[in-house]
């Protein structure tokens, strides 16, 4: 390869002098250092010592939560903590003793929440006590300054003035988990923060919580504040208007005073909840500390599960609420017409097996209203043995049974309705017509949850619509909602049945209220089998009850107000269910009908 | 072609010096951040390895071809730039990262390399004594291209970081005095012009703090400000490693990045900023020095360059941080944290390691 040589030596002397020019400014930089850390080494120091600022959080409150009378039912409060702050503590072992005594509490708890937080920085303040009393805070008060590291605040904290009135759809705050500020950077939640846990205070959290504020303090070596130098105000959180109306809640959870169960009730044309009432509640101004007490274990191993929010979270059999699916498949399907009859003895040969009536001396001829009117087993067994599961099953999904409602909140749950693919895939078994006949009374593996049973009930007020209920109340009266494939005048045929169990001596008649035209249907679910129920009874043990169901909507014609009732262990749906429900169609016609016929509207 | 014996030419030193340097990096990275420093020290780790690796993949490639492909590898990285200005996601208010996934790279550092390559290229031919007009306008045309695709990014740092280059190709070709006065009449015209209309608020508010560094201690002086304070409260022997008071408590913002440097100076004091000083400057008169035994102008031209890229950053840092230069958002070369820069600066030595290898190989 030819190769010119080439004189390279121009070029190595320009690259030594720029080398030795930088060096040289290397030199006069180094020497730039030495002033500074040499030299003014006791002006910066000062400076250092002088200039330490602290950023401090500065909690903005939650928005309100008011009910659609704007009765407030989530209010804040001004409340005190202490907060410790570890860089400020001189001797480790000293101070947490010096501390625990003062604040009362246990030395080894302090320091599981001081290590709970090792890895922030240490000048991050670290939330060891909240909810002090007046006393409390006087004490520290008067001693502050023995303890340069706890700093005394006042934060807005969460106050739910009636207790556990609505307590399961409020929900309440917790401390934020290490875990929950880990995996969910974008939230930007610190350590101590309160968020909403369950209810709507975690659906809304976003929503509700505010924009918390920024104080910058120039702090001294000890940590004493030397003045403020930037504070940055908290922006409080939005109101969030709910749907509930208080007065029917109230009136709903004095009702369920002392049972197992739920009441429910909604508005059919825009799905807002009017009342939601789950028992056994709480109340869920216990659960706003930092800190778990014995009473919060107390609540989760309670086995009545009153944490359990069993408007979505409870699943019950329907019971012979589901024979209004049965009658809009038959009716729908052209299996059978409202006129069509058959004959109640009181029970029924089928697939070799004997199937009783709930009343045993039979029922006689019925047709189809009369049946409902009567909640006739005998007439729906007839039903069931005419159409297949997965038949009933897609009419059972239309109506909105075993698929979540779409409700505003967490947690719910789905329930199931049976299909032959169902049980082969969890089974692994072809499905039995014997089993039909169970479900045509809604008992087989059917599960629904009360809110589940309130959006069919609405769909049938609706003549059709199925809504999306919501717990936030709607700017426009609009109807939302999607049309069934079932006509309306196969679901005029199946309310004739509901108003007659009301309203001409049936199942339903202790729901009756005089110029309300309520429509509804009972139901009571075994919640064992008979054949378990009769072997228990030989054994001398104890029978429980079959839980009571009723569910309904009024007027009959323009309804405005859908009741579903469940009552876990009440017996027959029409002794125990059916006069609740009677109760809340009392109160909102009085509070609304009444007083709009009075205002001339 | 390749011949096993130039690998036992590799020159262990300046690697020994470049990891030294990166690890004294990722030891005040994790002081600096300690409490969530583990994701950033265990992500410089990484980022070394993967470096020194490509380092040495790179030296596999004899530097003439690199020097042959330069011009397809300039144009690529322009377009890419180009790219990134019209389709970029925006990331810490500026365009000048590419995303994929969780994985972020920044192709203004890897730019450098193709800038360095073409003007080694296009010198190696060059004969004259000094620079022509034409040969002026080439060179000062290849550092402007990427220079302005990376500034309206805007990433004023990381361009700024390109005239080292054109200022080594200015004095090793060899530019005349009335060239040098245009050129400084140029540059103060567009220095008004770009003062008036080009900088951004923020950017001319760097420039004034320079010269009254307390006027406004929370606002812009705020940054240099406390870096001064680190650094001076550090004193001779500094406050023991991580025990800094400024940089513990976060009042010297992008510690383990640009202000790595004054993290240091306040943990070390004075003795440690000696100390890494002089680890430096050896490490940059390795990477001189290679000049001197380069066997061909292209090699001269890499060196020099490579070594005078990296100097001068190093140098705008750590004036910088105690205000004798504006703030600008340039890292300290191999030390601060940041994978982009880490691998650009890696493959920049390993240009200058590539030159040093191949030295005998027409002898």
């Amino acid at each position: 390869m030819a190769k010119i040589y080439e004189d390279l030596s121009p070029l190595i002397k320009k690259t030594r002098i720029t080398f030795y020019l930088l060096g040289f400014l290397l030199l006069l930089i180094l020497a730039f250092y030495w002033k500074i850390q040499v030299f003014d080494y006791e002006k910066y120091y000062k400076m250092a010592e002088a200039n330490r600022l602290r950023e401090l959080d500065i909690p903005a409150p939650r928005g309100l939560i008011l009910d659609r009378q704007k009765v407030v039912l989530a209010d804040n409060l001004p409340s005190f903590k202490v907060s410790l702050i570890r860089e400020n503590i001189k001797n480790y072992q000293k101070n947490i003793e010096e501390l625990s005594s003062l604040l009362g509490i246990k030395t080894d708890e302090l320091k599981n929440r001081i290590d709970r937080y090792r890895s922030l920085p240490a000048f991050e303040p670290i939330v060891i006590k909240d909810n002090l009393s007046l006393n409390e805070v006087a004490m520290i008060e008067a001693r502050k300054d023995e303890f340069p590291e706890i700093r005394l605040e006042v934060e807005p904290k969460r106050f739910y003035p009636f207790g556990p009135t609505a307590a399961h759809l409020l929900g309440y705050l917790q401390e934020v988990s290490i875990d929950e500020i880990k995996n969910k950077a974008d939230k930007l939640w610190r350590p101590g923060d309160m968020v909403g846990k369950t209810g709507l205070e975690k659906q809304y959290n976003d929503y509700l919580a505010g924009q918390n504020g920024k104080l910058i303090e120039m702090i001294d070596s000890l940590g004493h504040s030397k003045g403020e130098v930037n504070k940055i105000e908290p922006r409080k959180g939005k109101d969030l208007v709910v749907s509930i109306d208080f007065d029917l809640q109230k009136k709903a959870e004095e009702l369920l005073q002392g049972k197992e169960g739920a009441i429910v009730a909604l508005d059919p044309r825009t799905g807002e909840c009017l009342v939601w009432a789950s028992s056994p509640a709480y109340d869920p101004n216990r659960f706003i500390s930092r800190f778990s007490s014995e009473e919060w274990l107390s609540i989760i191993s309670d086995p009545r599960k009153p944490l359990e929010n069993r408007i979505i979270r409870g699943l019950y059999s329907p019971g012979s609420i589901f024979k209004i699916v049965m009658a809009l498949t038959g009716l729908s399907t052209g299996v059978i017409t409202e006129n069509s009859t058959f004959y109640c003895s009181g029970a029924l040969q089928l697939y070799g097996k004997e199937f009783f009536c709930w009343f045993k001396p039979g029922h006689g001829n019925l047709n189809l209203p009369e049946a409902i009117k009567n909640s006739c087993n005998i007439y729906f067994y007839h039903l069931g043995r005419m159409i297949n599961i997965d038949t009933i099953a897609s009419y059972a999904r239309s109506l909105g049974l075993g698929e979540k409602t779409g409700i505003d909140l967490p947690g719910e749950k789905e329930g199931l309705v049976p299909s032959s693919s169902w049980k082969k895939k969890v089974m692994g078994e072809a499905w039995y017509p014997g089993e039909t006949i169970s479900v045509a009374i809604g008992q087989g593996p059917l599960l629904v949850t009360p809110l589940q049973i309130a959006v069919m009930t609405a769909c049938v007020a609706n003549r059709g619509v199925k809504i999306v209920p919501t717990l936030v109340k709607q700017d426009n009266n609009e109807r939302n909602g999607e049309r069934t494939k079932i006509s309306e005048e196969i679901f005029e045929k199946v309310i004739e049945g509901m108003w007659r169990s009301v309203n001409d001596g049936g199942t339903g008649h202790e729901a009756y209220q005089p110029g309300f035209d309520v429509c509804g249907k009972t139901g009571s679910t075994q919640v064992i089998s008979r054949e378990t129920a009769e072997k228990l009874a030989q054994k001398g043990g104890e029978i429980k009850k079959t839980h009571s169901w009723f569910s309904g909507f009024a007027p009959r014609y323009h309804p405005q107000i859908v009741v579903t009732v469940l009552v876990e262990y009440g017996g027959m749906g029409g002794q125990t269910a059916a006069p609740i429900a009677g109760e809340i169609f009392k109160l909102y016609r009085e509070k609304y009908v009444r007083q709009a016929n009075l205002q001339g509207n | 072609m390749l011949d096993r014996r130039i690998f036992k030419e590799i020159d262990i030193t300046t690697i020994a010096l470049m990891v030294i340097i990166t690890i004294i990096g990722i030891i005040f990275i994790y002081s600096a951040i300690y409490f969530q420093a583990s994701q950033f020290v265990w992500r410089q780790i990484i980022f070394m390895l993967v470096s020194l690796l490509a380092l040495f993949i790179s030296l596999l490639i004899d530097y003439k071809i690199l020097l042959s492909f330069s011009f397809q590898f300039y144009i690529l990285m322009n377009l890419l730039l180009l790219g990134l200005l019209i389709f970029g996601k925006v990331v810490a208010h500026t365009k000048s990262w590419i995303v994929i996934g969780s994985f972020q790279f920044q192709p203004s550092e890897l730019t450098k390399l193709a800038v360095i390559l073409l003007l080694a290229r296009i010198f190696s031919e060059y004969r004259e004594d000094s620079m022509s007009f034409r040969a002026l306008i080439i060179s000062s045309g290849v550092v402007a291209i990427p220079f302005v695709l990376t500034a309206i990014q805007p990433d004023l740092g990381t361009a700024l970081t390109y005239l080292p280059i054109l200022l080594g190709i200015y004095i090793l070709a060899g530019i005349k005095k009335k060239h040098l006065i245009i050129i400084m009449i140029a540059s103060l015209i567009i220095g008004v012009l770009g003062w008036n209309y080009g900088l951004k608020n923020y950017q001319k508010k760097r420039i004034e703090i320079l010269m009254t560094p307390n006027q406004d201690p929370r606002g812009s002086g705020y940054q240099l400000r406390q870096s001064k304070i680190a650094i001076g409260s550090g004193g001779l022997i500094g406050k023991g490693y991580h025990k800094g008071t400024q940089s513990q408590m976060r009042f010297l913002p992008a510690r383990h990045t640009d202000f790595i440097l004054a993290v240091i100076g306040e943990e070390l004091g004075f003795l440690g900023i000696f100390l890494v000083l002089g680890i430096y400057f050896a490490f940059l008169y390795r990477l001189f020095s290679t000049v001197f035994i380069s066997p061909d102008k292209g090699g001269v031209y890499i060196s020099f360059l490579s070594a005078l890229l990296i100097a001068g950053q190093f140098l705008i840092n750590i004036m910088m941080i105690v205000g004798l230069f504006p703030i600008t958002g340039i890292p300290v070369p191999l030390l601060s944290y940041g994978g982009s820069s880490l691998m650009a600066n890696y493959l920049i030595c390993g240009l200058v390691l590539n030159v040093r290898m191949r030295r005998f190989a027409y002898i």
